[in-house]
């Protein structure tokens, strides 16, 4: 079997395209229709994501809590479709906070949550709190399904996680392989550099590089749907921008010396500041500063995703392929540099 | 120079650290007395933190926050550091840099030059400092932590020595001409010049000492990896 590493690259990138795509999404809750609230009957419309309201509108409860103390259960008017109930409520005229939460629960989506639209921020339902006019009792409070996580804000976008950071785990395996062949080059003996070795090194830093472009568009996108802007002063965005411009400047120093000898080494010299520099940017100094990246200030990469196991299942996976596809890349391009020299050669 | 005795490579074998010490003091001797000669270069140099800092003042009159206080003063520091480090390889012929090839090992070579610059530069910005000081005056820095900011200062400037010493050395074998330098440079220094601007303006705001010791300690972070990898790596940068 020589081409096990093609084969096995091409499945696990066909199975991530695939269930990074078709996956279903976890429903959720995605916002009430109301903005103010006041004492006495309140008429509002709780929208869902991927629910089904109508399928299951037997057991569909919506309830409404008040800043944690107080639990109110909604009487549903009308559930216009899977995603939509116009439902009414009764506050008393007790109620000081502005502070709510909104909850919905049938048998076949368990308890869905909209995490405190109207007032401050940082408010949840809590369930198992009995009031005497509503008691909260659920049939099922998970949604049994295997489905992709719902996040607010992130819903669908959390699809882009089995692209997106796979390019950067690739593009850090090639320029490690970069690096170490960088040492290696210089290393050979006294005063002389390996060209070959070089040449690996210059074709792993290309490759890399188009993960590193790749990696940012991908980021690019998602950010736009998630933070508003293409572009977000983050440290680990900005980090990989200088990544990407130091990457190009090492290519810009290989083209600016004719002389081979002289090339590489000077090339390898600066190849491995890059690298240093690649792991202090992306890996140190976001752990130094604030930013709107997920497990940022101390935390490893991903401890804020809740990485279930439905994730886990495609990312893996696509970690994996996309780090097979960089190698195999990495070496095409190495055996097209050497056919060039080659060709060179010989003239 | 005449005096070091290091022509002889087994004297050099069997030196001791105090006549390393004599090397490195001699190489840096060099490089003072190569500055004096070329006082013209320094005038110049001077000349454009002037130029640069009064241009900031014609355009913005007077500043409105601290914060751009602090950015100002670190895009003319970043600049003037480009524009000192020009020389530091160009200004010797490849005749004398053979000559010294013979006399020192190249780490002292790389540690004479980074030292120099490093002095140097910090030097260029307590002037631009002074010239800030002298235009923009002190109304918008009214809590400003002093000796955080001068030690912000001295470790920014010697770290942008370190990186662009070595940057240079890449730049200068390479043939590839001045603009080498802004291209290999920018990118390299670019993790400092977050930190260091970041600090400058929450020492400007007079932010807590705890804040400011994090970035000064991520500072002295990145002048002792700029350091160490110029001090590995140049030897194989010089030899031909």
């Amino acid at each position: 079997m020589k081409n096990w590493i093609k084969i096995l690259c091409a499945a696990l990138l066909i199975y991530t395209a695939v269930f990074s795509l078709w996956h279903p999404m976890a429903p959720g809750g995605l916002s009430v229709s109301a903005t103010e609230f006041h004492p006495g009957r309140n008429e509002f419309e709780f929208v869902g994501y991927g629910t089904h309201f109508k399928e299951a509108e037997a057991s569909l409860k919506v309830y409404v809590s008040v800043d944690s103390s107080a639990v109110y259960c909604a009487d549903i008017l009308q559930v216009v479709d899977n995603h939509r109930a116009i439902v009414s409520v009764f506050l008393p005229d007790t109620i000081s906070s502005k502070r709510f939460g909104f909850a919905a629960n049938n048998d076949i989506d368990g308890t869905i949550i909209v995490d405190s639209p109207v007032g401050q921020e940082g408010f949840s339902f809590v369930p198992g709190i009995k009031n005497a006019e509503c008691r909260y009792a659920v049939n099922h409070e998970e949604f049994s399904g295997f489905a992709f996580p719902y996040q607010p804000i992130i819903i669908e976008s959390i699809r882009n996680l089995m692209w997106h950071v796979p390019m950067w785990f690739t593009m850090f395996v090639l320029m490690t392989i970069s690096f170490v062949f960088s040492i290696r080059a210089l290393g050979k003996e006294e005063g002389r550099v390996d060209l070959d070795h070089d040449t690996r090194a210059s074709s792993a830093a290309a490759v890399g590089l188009v993960f590193c472009v790749l990696g940012l568009i991908t980021g690019s996108l998602w950010a736009r749907f998630t933070w508003g802007d293409w572009w977000t002063n983050d440290p680990q965005l900005n980090g990989a921008m200088v990544v990407f411009l130091v990457y190009v400047a090492y290519f810009i120093l290989r083209s600016s010396s004719p002389d081979e000898e002289k090339r590489a080494r000077l090339s390898a010299i600066f190849n491995i500041f890059a690298f240093v520099l690649m792991v202090v940017l992306l890996m140190v100094m976001p752990r130094f500063t604030e930013g709107l990246h997920p497990g940022k200030s101390g935390n490893p990469a991903f401890s804020k995703y809740d990485l279930d196991s439905s994730l886990r299942s495609v990312f893996y996976p696509a970690c994996a392929g996309f780090i097979l596809l960089g190698y195999w890349i990495y070496r095409l391009n190495y055996r097209i540099q050497k056919l060039e020299q080659h060709n060179e050669n010989q003239y | 120079m005449q005096s070091t005795g290091y022509e002889n490579g087994a004297v050099y074998k069997l030196g001791c650290i105090f006549d390393r010490m004599n090397t490195l003091l001699a190489l840096l001797r060099k490089e003072l007395l190569l500055e004096w000669r070329q006082k013209h270069a320094l005038a110049g140099v001077i000349l454009y933190v002037l130029a640069t800092v009064f241009v900031c003042y014609l355009g913005f009159q007077r500043l409105e926050s601290a914060k751009t206080w602090g950015v100002l003063l670190w895009v003319t520091g970043v600049f003037t550091a480009f524009n000192a480090m020009q020389k530091t390889f160009a200004s010797e012929s490849a005749g004398t840099q053979l000559f010294l090839y013979t006399l020192a090992h190249p780490r002292f070579i790389i540690l004479a030059k980074a030292i120099y610059n490093a002095v140097f530069i910090a030097l260029l910005n307590l002037v631009s400092v002074l010239f800030f000081l002298l235009f923009f005056g002190t109304e918008v820095l009214q809590s400003v932590d002093w000796l955080q900011f001068l030690l912000g200062l001295l470790l920014g400037s010697t770290g942008l020595g370190l990186a662009l010493t070595f940057v240079a050395g890449i730049a200068f074998k390479s043939e590839g001409g001045v603009g080498l330098v802004a291209i290999l440079g920018f990118p390299v220094i670019m993790p400092l010049l977050i930190t260091i601007v970041r600090h400058t303006t929450s020492a400007l705001e007079g932010a807590s000492a705890t804040q400011n010791g994090l970035n000064l300690m991520v500072l002295l972070v990145l002048n002792v990896v700029s350091f160490v990898l110029s001090y590995v790596l140049f030897p194989y940068l010089w030899r031909e």
